[in-house]
């Protein structure tokens, strides 16, 4: 079985602000570390790989220093790592990232399963997953939060809806997206570090994709724009409610409603 | 008479009120009941006949004056998060507690300090630390500890393999004496040699001294990161033996703990927190702190061949919060698995040479088996401070319970003195320990604690009843 | 339509394209193949073309806006329930669509009783309401709603396709997004409309450190996920205005990959770490008849009870749902403690709680330093009342699907 796993490489602090005098982004965190629900993601590759059989690649998008990232997966044990890097792909939105994952899925012949992280801890959409397959035309299942059935023919998922779960089973190649806790990520082994140090990190760039419309990656490919950015409205402060024991009962379930906590 | 102490009156609290502010005096029944008690309810509930809320050392100095002329014994409280019976009634009285003396004072960027009242809490001393961009290293895990609590209780923590206890960074303390006075024990110095140590004296002595009202802290530079290795064993024996030869390399790690799979087992079953690996029978956790990523590379690279060389399975990296936090919040839900796994607990926290850790661990395994308890070991392997946990099945007797319990922890106090360990590493004498402290210091040692005890309070009203006990006259010793 | 592209360079004019077609929407025109209204974006010819040629496109900066207009709402059903938060899109698609005078229109999909479902959305002041109803749609699965979801977009062009931000609709826009090759916000917490129907997308990023303000000018439909209670439900109307169009089906739409082996109820985790809401009962409860209360409005909140330590020591409470420092630490959106006097033990294992609702007798309890919402009063007092009036609620929004 051939698993692709999509991760991507994240501020190592999601503790950022606003400047509210210039209205940018301060970051705290000046490093970098692999997008921690991605490590789910990479763990379910390895166990199924291990039950099942086959290889498993990590496949990114982003900077140069994405090597570091994949040096990490290289520890974990993935088989292979691709980053795909080019200053094309700057500024890509959803839309635009997952197609050029897509691409990358292509160029290395396709993958029967394909498992993505349920979301990152930077952009926070959750739609990468999604989009990947719908641009590769597979089935995909969302949220999964535990694995019912892998097999060399199909897999079944257990995935979380709103208030039921679901069972679904699907045939190669399809993609997944997986919850967080679906396992407890392995730990970085400094031996594997050692026996995986010749290994490399494989590069892709916009001349290397079968799609030479660049009207389709980067910005330009990108149909959402973010505007502007700045600082959530602080909390309300606290309150007192007041009046006899009804009158509060009823302004409670009011100000909840209100607020919609209820 | 210094005992029976005198049992307040109406008239006493008349007087306090003319002290104090009404609000924040609580008679007998008003009084909650978290106040009879702390973390250990084990270790003895007792009312109080009265609970003050002290705002200044003023206040405390003419409440002491009042206590030791009437001879009221007087109790000191912080948060109350104490593991020894420490900070509780034993014989009625004053319950004094300092929480409403919660102002941190200052950082003093140019001598590295931090001054603070006792009752702000550790958590609270090490973010206005952080927030000035240093750092205040200890850390029992407890971290809603009063800050005065962890001074007078030498609180340490897993940490101490590299930065030491609290001991290491009380500079000054300000405090009341039993008789009303206050009195400043040093200064904000890095070395002093005037007299008596007086200040180290204090440290450690669990309210039955003096009471603390502010507090001078060493700050250091604060580390840029902290990884994590967790290395797996197919032995406890290799394991503990890789200790010594960690604490041999070119730096010192932060902290060095082990685990064993019986311990994950109750963790992952009860709180259903599953470590990151559970191929192996025994596990080291060793933080390290550098402030680049070079460095810690580096010490990753010498601590992993010196692991691997002593028989190590491997070395994992966690090298970010989500996986430092896959690993430690395991390790922080130790007691509440093995709370969870049985149906009663004892423990012990003695401290042996770091050279004597496994074989304190065999025979502790010994022990558990003669006696027929379970015996758990986990625990502070890089400082030799190991919390021995008890545990009560549920085939057990009450009475079977209580009397082998008793006999494993004489067995097991007997170890630890025979390695040449100590009593408690950790937590104090408090109550709990109280019984197996003059067997285990010796009857010379223990009159001279006693000593000190008298010189410093020598009506005896201060936290009496614990780390020494009171004779039949209500004396202690001497 | 501009969404499907041929290459003429690649394209041999064989027909395939034009046979496979469900929906009769190819033609052969005078310069090749053709694209008619009837397409339903199924993507069939896509794949049926032997030459590769065909595609889905629509380039960044191509769609002429005047062709899209109005707001579809998804209505999301599971198991046969519309989800409320498909009631807060409808109120805000015609809040965002009133000024523009824009239709607002809801898709409806699902297995047996869709159609009837279908009505009770009239009352709400949509237009219309396209209904697809097939035994095959009972439970989701994202490749064909995506197909059934494309037929509805084609159908109206609306400038705007609100989906609610539930894990079946998180799981759904992207595809679909991805489908129209256009934009999709998520988790939008406000949304505004431009007076040239630009949507202003708002949403947290970074875990909520920052705001983003996002647009897609320059594409159409306009996609957007909302979370459950964040936008207002409108009133149900007396009169109900709505009119349902029930779609037909075709076989090719319900075609799917994936098998739905089961559904049932999400069991409920046997920790309270994970829970949504929690009542918590300290000190303050005396006896087995405040235990009672405080289970009542548990059990109203659609919650579970945890307790103080203070309350396991007198017996009442299970040391397993032991809030603070010696018990578990929670975070849950709605916690309300009952006679908790609020010690940092305790405190400590629930400050960061979403919304603290505290209600104590004592009025210097030091739960009311962290709490968001303050009573003070008795809990015995308070309780029964408040139990009261969240069943009123209760009764009311149940209602508000029921009542056709």
């Amino acid at each position: 079985m051939k698993i692709i796993v999509c991760i991507k490489q994240v501020p190592d602090s999601s503790d950022v602000a606003i400047d509210p005098e210039s209205g940018t982004l301060i970051r705290m965190g000046q490093n970098a570390k692999t997008n921690p629900y991605d490590l789910y993601a990479i763990e379910t590759a390895l166990r199924i790989r291990d039950e099942v059989g086959g290889t498993v690649t990590a496949l990114t998008m982003g900077p140069p220093q994405a090597e570091e990232m994949m040096r990490d997966a290289y520890m974990m044990g993935v088989d292979e790592t691709v980053v795909m890097s080019d200053r094309k792909f700057a500024g890509s939105d959803v839309l635009a990232t997952s197609y050029t994952l897509s691409q990358g899925i292509k160029m290395l012949e396709g993958a029967d399963l394909i498992i993505c992280g349920k979301q990152t801890t930077d952009g926070d959409t959750a739609q990468i997953g999604p989009a990947i397959a719908e641009h590769l035309d597979i089935p995909h299942v969302a949220w999964v939060k535990s694995l019912e059935e892998v097999n060399d023919r199909f897999i079944a998922v257990v995935h979380q809806m709103s208030g039921h779960v679901q069972v679904s089973e699907m045939p190669y190649p399809c993609l997944i997206t997986v919850d967080k806790d679906i396992f407890v990520p392995r730990l970085p082994s400094y031996k594997t570090k050692l026996s995986t140090r010749e290994k490399e990190v494989r590069f892709l760039s916009f001349a290397d994709l079968p799609d030479k419309n660049l009207s389709r990656f980067g910005i330009i490919g990108s149909p959402t724009q973010v505007d502007k950015m700045f600082p959530p409205e602080a909390a309300e402060g606290q309150v007192h409610i007041e009046g006899n024991s009804v009158e509060k009962a009823n302004r409670l379930v009011a100000l909840l409603s209100e607020a919609k906590i209820l | 008479m210094p005992f029976p102490y005198h049992k307040i009156n109406g008239q006493d609290i008349a007087h306090f009120r003319t002290i104090i502010g009404e609000e924040r005096i609580v008679e007998k029944e008003a009084v909650k009941k978290e106040y009879h008690h702390d973390e250990m309810p084990e270790y003895g509930v007792y009312a109080p006949d009265l609970l003050i809320e002290a705002i200044n050392k003023e206040e405390i100095s003419q409440i002491m004056k009042y206590a030791y002329e009437k001879n009221i014994p007087v109790t000191v409280r912080g948060a109350g998060t104490g593991l020894a019976g420490g900070a509780t009634c034993k014989y009625g009285g004053i319950l004094l507690s300092v929480m409403k003396m919660n102002r941190i004072l200052g950082v003093d960027m140019d001598n590295m300090t931090i001054t603070t009242e006792p009752g702000a809490l550790l958590s609270e001393v090490a973010d206005a630390a952080s927030a000035a961009g240093l750092f205040y290293p200890p850390d029992p895990g407890e971290r809603t500890a009063s800050i005065g609590g962890t001074v007078v209780t030498n609180a340490g923590g897993m940490r101490a393999v590299k930065y030491g206890v609290t001991r290491d960074y009380v500079r000054a303390i300000e405090a009341v004496l039993p008789d009303g006075e206050i009195v400043n024990f040093s200064s904000n110095v890095v070395k002093n040699t005037t007299g008596y140590d007086l200040k180290d004296l204090v440290i450690g002595s669990e309210g039955t001294l003096c009471i603390l009202t502010q507090v001078t802290l060493k700050l250091i530079a604060k580390p840029k990161l902290t990884w994590s290795l967790v290395i797996p064993y197919d032995s406890i024996e290799h394991c503990i033996s890789t200790v010594p030869k960690l604490l041999k390399m070119s730096f010192v790690p932060t902290a060095i703990e082990f685990t064993e799979t019986d311990v994950l087992d109750m963790v992952e079953k009860h709180l259903n927190k599953r470590f990151p690996d559970r191929s192996s029978d025994a596990y080291l956790i060793v933080m390290l702190d550098a402030n680049t990523k070079e460095e810690m590379e580096k010490m990753v690279e010498e601590a992993a061949g010196t692991a691997i060389g002593a028989g190590a399975k491997d070395v994992l990296i966690s090298n970010t919060a989500e996986r430092s936090a896959s690993v430690w919040s395991v390790r922080a839900g130790t007691l509440e698995g093995l709370k969870a796994d049985s149906l009663s607990q004892e423990e012990c926290d003695v401290v042996v040479p770091r050279s004597k850790i496994a074989e304190y661990v065999l025979e502790a395994k010994k022990i558990s088996k003669k006696h027929g308890i379970r015996i758990v070991t986990v625990g502070h392997a890089g400082d030799g401070n190991i919390h021995t946990e008890l545990l009560k099945d549920p085939h057990l007797t009450e009475q079977e319970w209580k009397v082998n319990t008793h006999a494993c922890l004489e067995e097991l106090y007997a170890v630890s003195k025979r390695l040449g360990g100590q009593l408690s590493g950790e937590h104090g004498i408090g109550i709990g320990r109280l019984e197996h402290m003059r067997h285990f210091v010796g009857e010379r040692m223990y009159r001279l604690f006693q000593s000190v005890k008298m010189v410093f309070d020598d009506k005896n009203i201060l936290n009496p009843g614990k780390v020494v006990a009171l004779d039949s006259k209500g004396r202690c010793g001497a | 339509m501009n969404f499907i592209h041929f290459d003429v360079d690649k394209c041999s004019l064989c027909h395939v394209c034009i046979e496979k077609c469900p929906f009769d929407a190819l033609h052969m025109g005078e310069k090749g193949i053709e694209v008619g209204e009837a397409c339903r974006m199924c993507g069939i010819c896509v794949k049926a073309c032997p030459e590769g040629a065909i595609r889905f496109e629509q380039k960044a900066g191509q769609a002429d806006k005047s062709q899209w207009s109005g707001i579809l709402v998804f209505a999301e059903q599971e198991q046969g329930e519309i989800h409320p938060v498909t009631l807060e899109l409808i109120g805000e698609a015609r809040r965002l669509g009133g000024p523009k005078g824009y239709e607002v229109n809801v898709a409806l999909i699902g297995g047996e009783g869709t159609a009837e479902r279908a009505e009770m959305l009239k009352r709400y002041g949509v237009d219309k309401i396209y209904a697809y109803e097939h035994e095959a749609l009972g439970s989701f699965k994202a490749d064909s709603y995506t197909k059934v979801m494309a037929d509805c977009i084609t159908r109206m062009q609306p400038s705007v396709v609100l989906v609610g931000a539930t894990a079946l609709g998180r799981s759904l826009a992207p595809r679909l997004a991805t489908r129209f090759h256009t934009g999709l916000t998520a988790d939008c917490t406000k949304l505004e409309m431009r007076e040239n129907t630009d949507l202003v997308q708002i949403r947290p990023a970074f875990g909520g450190n920052v705001m983003a303000q996002i647009l897609s000018t320059e594409s159409r439909p306009q996609f957007a996920t909302v979370r459950h209670k964040v936008m207002d439900a409108p009133e149900r109307s007396a009169v109900a205005t709505g009119e349902v169009v029930f779609c037909e089906v075709a076989e090719e739409m319900v075609s799917s990959a994936i098998k739905v082996r089961s559904v049932h109820a999400a069991e409920r985790s046997c920790g309270i770490e994970e829970e949504d809401v929690l009542v918590v009962a300290g000190r303050g409860v005396k006896d087995e008849k405040g235990m009672e209360l405080v289970k009542a409005l548990a059990d109203v909140l659609g919650g579970q009870v945890c307790c103080t330590r203070a309350l396991v020591e007198e017996g009442y409470g299970d040391p397993t749902r032991q809030i603070g420092l010696s018990g578990r630490t929670v975070k849950p959106k709605l916690i309300v403690t009952c006679g908790v006097s609020g010690s940092i033990q305790f405190a400590s294992g629930m400050k960061n709680s979403e919304c603290i609702v505290a209600i104590d007798a004592d009025p210097e309890a030091l739960i009311f330093n962290i709490a968001h919402y303050c009573i003070n009063d008795d809990l015995y007092e308070v309780i029964p009342p408040l139990v009261e009036r969240l069943k009123q609620k209760k009764e009311v929004c149940s209602h508000a699907f029921s009542l056709s």
